[in-house]
């Protein structure tokens, strides 16, 4: 009420005037007589009412006035609003009656190699309301009652915060069309109740390759300030509260490309808000269609031999086998044509909000983090899988000359007999070189090599230096977020990693050579990592980065926009090798793995119609059950495939992961493996 | 010719000019009709006509047939009242009148004539020819002449204040039962053309000054104790409720409340602004035709004029307005009659304040009341009564000799 006192104070301040102004013209009180020609008496004395003409003019002079004082107050205020601010008003006028209105675009699909769809859009129809609604509750009831859902979830989902508080929220997706037409009719008793025609994301092969693909959400606050703070280029994409986003995966890394561009309606409307015409229309441009490496097929072939894989562990009796990796890629370019990761999700729950039950359930220790994609993101020891690279660190650095003999008898003393190690094969492999080392994953040959690097003068940290010289330690580069790094321990590492032990804790020791040399310890690699190591392995050095993204489609849908880093290819690294004879001698290793080492192993092999070099590996963690790694590329001779597998606490090697990697190999040749599985191999 | 006409001149001034009157047919014509009147009156009906017809096009209710009605009764009631009329009798009846006035004030609350739809109230449905009328719009004309009956008795000089305090008194009647009505706007109108009539029979200023004093004071009092009444005893126990006072109090800052109260001022404000010099044309008015500017055919029909025919348009109608008010000052300088000159003094008071109270809540000077644009604005009773209005102040100006 501060305009009422404003007024107050006016009429009192007009008062005070009023009787000031009374007082000061005291005695002057014939000035405004009014005289007519038959008047009583004719004032004589005074002022201007002396005559009888003055008098009339005086008082409808004062009368003309005033009505000229009126005109004048109205044209002079007529002026200042038509012609002086006209602009101001005409732009008020025009916004009062015109309203833009956006059209949604929709997201471009996402296809495989081959053009299959692997995500796609559909039409759906929700129902949303703003947060207040849910201070009517017999609104609430009623409209629980016309979506046929519980009131609790109703109301749980008007109140849910996470599309952001001054956002529509979501309360239905994939409503029947015969129910939004009823709300329609019924509008007056929905008030605040809204229908949103969207467009959803659909997956026909439903959870293959979700780990690749990602999902979608609901853009959050922090993205929006990201945007925000982020400096605006020109035709980038204005996000708004409520847009739906890429959340991981391929949404998320290649969100620019999908995200279409919404379009812009301006409409004239009345004033009860019915629209009367359309003035302008700037149409929305859909998300540019995106072709992934991945081949349908084998990507499936992957998740099938994956879960075969953990299911063969389950089989010997590892029971606590539930996650796992499989990669296959084209070490000749880097295209990965089929990445799994198990467990998995349903990308189709995040479609329309994902409740928050289902989220905590997907974040949850006890489901194992199925939204992980192990194959980038897992960090684990390589086990005898990094034999290859530790063979030529101790061939380059002469450490271990293709000639020298190590005599296992399945116990090394090589760092006195207190810090004595067993082989894996405790009854001991015999005299073994080099190749065979590798061919039977012989310890005491490579602990020989980890404990001359750890007494070698000159590269004590050689080992070290070749692990990372392959791309270990550093991530690969993939077009997919969450990558890890993985890591390649040495003495500075050690140092700063225990910072809070004894200096005598921290220190290098020949047993952390021996370790990594053999892969346990400290190391840690991701599945990704190793599949592309041993792609340079089989490309004599030359690493590709590893890529998932093809190519976008060009909007006519024939042919290209452009390719994963404009010539298709990315070169990750080349790997200087020392002498070819050295890598040939890994090579030839490579593939005596899988013929020599046992005729279990070898009888999966033997109906493929090309030859296959790979190497086993068994993590070892305490208190866990093995981890279990298996990687080959194919053909032997001409490698174009690499396959990289590991289940966590699946047991041995050979045991598990060798039929994950061969499955996929089986689909890729079009040869299944007819071996009988045999539980007694263990072979690491 | 009027009998009274050749007794009345004195003087030679009046003499030549009643023998130049006679002279020839043209200037007799101009004896019996007053030109400037007559033009304005035809000019404002003729822009009236076209504003009502452009409002028609697009609101509904703005029936065009039924404005045009109402010009030919008002043509036809101001033709016969100019014609046959005199009303110098009127002036020794001012009881009559009184009676006549509270009569009308209170005629919407006989059973039989009321009639009241979407809420309004103050009409009444003649019986018979069915036809609707607010009295109140005759009640202004009224009290004109029962004030100027009062008035003429001074003959110019009101010379005690008992004379005085007795006008005023007199003049509280009829405003305070048109307030009792709950018609403000109309209460004011009322107010502000008695008072003037007042001013114009012989008040001393000083008293005019007081009243207005006490009366600004008593105001400003009841706003003060109604604040503080709202403040002790809640909204619903004051003298005036807070819609009425936002309603009041909007034009001080339009664009604080946009949807409330002053959602209409706003919407007026835009309209005329947008109009421009020449107006956005007919059918073109996009802020009238669309629904965003309530009442724009009646209250806020000069909002609608300006958005269509812009600032021209709004000075060709003041123009017509001022050629009205000024001629009809010149009739009663013209008067002989103290009766004649204060009833013409009246209707300018009354246009003064309809035109300034309506075209200034239209462009936010004033708050908003319904108080309907003489000659403009949709609605048979106020056409009607204004034609009537003219038909008085040209039968006067036919009989101004007259004493």
């Amino acid at each position: 009420m501060d305009a009422q006192l404003v007024v107050i104070i006016a009429g009192a301040v007009l008062v005070a005037a009023i009787i000031g102004s009374l007082l000061i013209m005291r005695g002057y009180s014939g000035k405004f007589t009014f005289d007519t020609k038959n008047g009583t008496k004719p004032k004589a004395s005074e002022g201007e009412g002396n005559t009888q003409g003055l008098a009339y003019k005086g008082r409808f002079t004062l009368l003309a006035v005033g009505v000229g004082a009126m005109f004048a107050t109205l044209i002079s205020k007529l002026w200042s609003m038509q012609m002086v601010s006209s602009d101001y008003y005409d732009e008020l006028a025009v916004s009062n009656r015109t309203r833009t209105v956006t059209t949604s675009a929709p997201r471009g699909r996402i296809l495989d190699r081959n053009g299959v769809e692997l995500v796609r859009n559909r039409a759906s129809l929700a129902v949303t309301a703003y947060r207040d609604l849910a201070d009517d509750p017999v609104l609430v009831r009623h409209l629980a009652n016309v979506l046929g859902m519980p009131y609790v979830a109703v109301r749980r989902n008007i109140q849910d915060n996470t599309e952001g508080a001054q956002a529509q929220h979501t309360i239905a997706t994939d409503v029947r069309r015969s129910t939004v037409a009823y709300i329609q009719e019924h509008a007056g008793e929905f008030t605040g109740v809204y229908v949103a025609d969207r467009t959803e994301r659909e997956y026909p092969y439903g959870t293959l390759a979700c780990h690749v693909l990602g999902y979608t959400g609901t853009i959050t606050s922090e993205q929006l300030q990201e945007q925000e703070e982020a400096e605006q280029t020109e035709g980038s994409i204005e996000y708004r509260s409520g847009d739906v986003v890429g959340q991981a995966g391929v949404e998320s890394r290649y969100e620019r490309l999908l995200q279409g561009i919404r379009g812009e309606q301006t409409v004239t409307i009345d004033a009860s808000g019915n629209v009367t015409g359309q003035v302008g229309e700037v149409p929305a441009r859909a998300g540019s269609d995106i072709r992934l490496t991945i081949d349908v097929n084998i990507q499936k072939a992957c998740e099938d031999g994956l879960a075969y894989a953990i299911e063969v562990a389950h089989r010997a009796g590892y029971g606590n086998a539930q996650c796992g990796a499989c990669v296959c890629l084209d070490c000749t370019n880097g295209e990965i044509l089929g990445m799994a990761s198990a467990p998995t999700f349903d990308p189709s729950v995040f479609v329309g909000g994902v409740s928050s039950d289902i989220w905590s359930q997907l974040n949850s220790e006890e489901s194992q983090n199925p939204l992980l994609n192990r194959a980038v993101g897992g960090q684990y020891m390589s086990a005898s899988t990094i034999k290859a690279f530790s063979a030529l660190a101790g061939l380059e650095y002469g450490i271990y000359s293709s000639s020298r003999t190590t005599n296992c008898t399945g116990w090394w003393t090589g760092n006195g007999e207190a810090y004595g190690k067993y082989c894996w094969n405790h009854s001991g492999h015999g005299p073994l070189n080099l190749r065979n080392g590798i061919v039977y994953s012989c310890d005491p040959v490579f602990y020989d090599i980890g404990h001359d690097f750890y007494y070698d003068e000159e590269n004590p940290e050689g080992l070290q230096e070749m692990f990372r010289r392959w791309g270990l330690g550093s991530k690969t580069g993939v077009d997919l977020p969450s990558e890890a790094s993985g890591r390649v321990p040495d003495a500075e590492w050690k140092n700063e990693y225990f910072s809070s032990y004894s200096d005598e804790d921290r220190a290098w020791n020949p047993g952390d050579m021996t370790n990594i040399v053999i892969g346990q310890g400290d190391i840690l690699v991701t599945p990704l990592q190793m599949a592309t190591g041993y792609g340079g392995i089989a490309m004599n050095g030359l690493e590709y980065t590893p890529h998932v993204f093809l190519s976008a489609v060009a909007r006519d849908g024939e042919g290209d926009a452009y390719l994963y880093n404009e010539s298709g290819t990315k070169e990750r690294l080349t790997a200087e090798v020392n002498d070819q004879s050295e890598l040939d001698l890994v090579h030839d290793a490579l593939e005596g793995v899988i013929y020599e080492e046992t005729p279990s192993t070898t009888a999966h092999f033997t109906n493929l119609p090309v030859r296959v070099a790979g190497k086993t590996g068994t993590g070892e963690k305490s208190g866990e059950d093995p981890y279990s790694w298996f990687i080959v590329y194919a053909p032997a001779d001409d490698p174009k495939y690499v396959v990289a597998s590991l289940v966590e606490q699946g047991g041995y090697g050979a045991t598990t992961s060798l039929h994950a990697v061969r499955h996929v190999l089986g689909v890729i040749y079009d040869s299944p493996d007819d071996a009988a599985v045999s539980f007694s191999d263990t072979t690491r | 010719m009027p009998a009274g006409f050749h007794a009345a001149p004195r003087g030679k001034d009046s003499l030549s000019r009643v023998n130049k009157t006679l002279s020839s047919a043209r200037s007799s014509f101009r004896s019996q009709v007053h030109l400037g009147v007559l033009i304005a009156w035809v000019g404002l009906l003729l822009f009236g006509t076209v504003v009502i017809w452009t409002a028609s096009l697009s609101i509904a209710d703005a029936s065009f047939s039924r404005h045009l009605l109402g010009i030919g009764i008002g043509v036809v009631l101001a033709f016969l009242t100019w014609r046959f009329v005199d009303f110098s009798n009127l002036q020794n009846l001012s009881t009559v009148l009184l009676v006549i006035n509270i009569v009308l004030v209170f005629l919407p609350n006989v059973p039989g004539l009321q009639y009241s739809a979407m809420g309004m109230t103050g009409w009444i449905r003649i019986p018979l020819i069915n036809l609707t009328f607010q009295p109140v719009e005759l009640v202004k004309v009224v009290t004109i002449f029962f004030m100027s009956a009062l008035g003429a008795q001074y003959h110019g000089k009101i010379d005690t204040l008992r004379d005085y305090v007795k006008l005023c008194g007199m003049l509280a009647i009829p405003f305070a039962c048109v307030i009792i009505q709950g018609d403000l706007g109309s209460g004011l109108v009322v107010f502000v053309s008695g008072a003037i009539v007042i001013m114009m029979s012989g008040a001393r200023k000083e008293w005019v000054l007081m009243t207005l004093a006490l009366i600004i004071g008593l105001v400003s009092l009841m706003l003060a104790t109604d604040s503080i009444i709202d403040g002790v005893l809640g909204d619903s126990r004051s003298f005036i409720k807070n819609y009425q006072m936002n309603r009041l109090l909007v034009f001080l800052d339009p664009e604080a409340d946009t949807s409330g109260a002053g959602y209409n001022l706003q919407q007026s404000l835009i309209a005329v602004g947008s109009g421009g010099f020449f107006g956005k044309g007919i059918g073109n008015a996009t802020q009238s035709t669309s629904g965003f500017l309530p009442e724009a055919h009646t209250d806020f029909v000069f909002a609608l004029l300006c958005e269509t025919f812009g600032f021209a348009g709004a000075f060709v109608l003041l123009a017509l307005f001022a050629l009205l008010m000024f001629s009809t000052i010149r009739i009663a300088i013209k008067c002989e009659s103290l009766f004649y000159r204060l009833v013409c003094v009246g209707f300018v008071g009354m246009w003064l304040f309809q035109i300034f109270e309506n075209i200034g809540m239209c462009i936010g000077l004033m708050p908003i009341t319904g108080i309907p644009l003489p000659f403009i604005s949709f609605g048979s009773s106020s056409m009607i009564v204004q034609c009537l209005i003219i038909g008085i102040i040209q039968s006067i100006w036919r009989r101004r000799g007259a004493r």
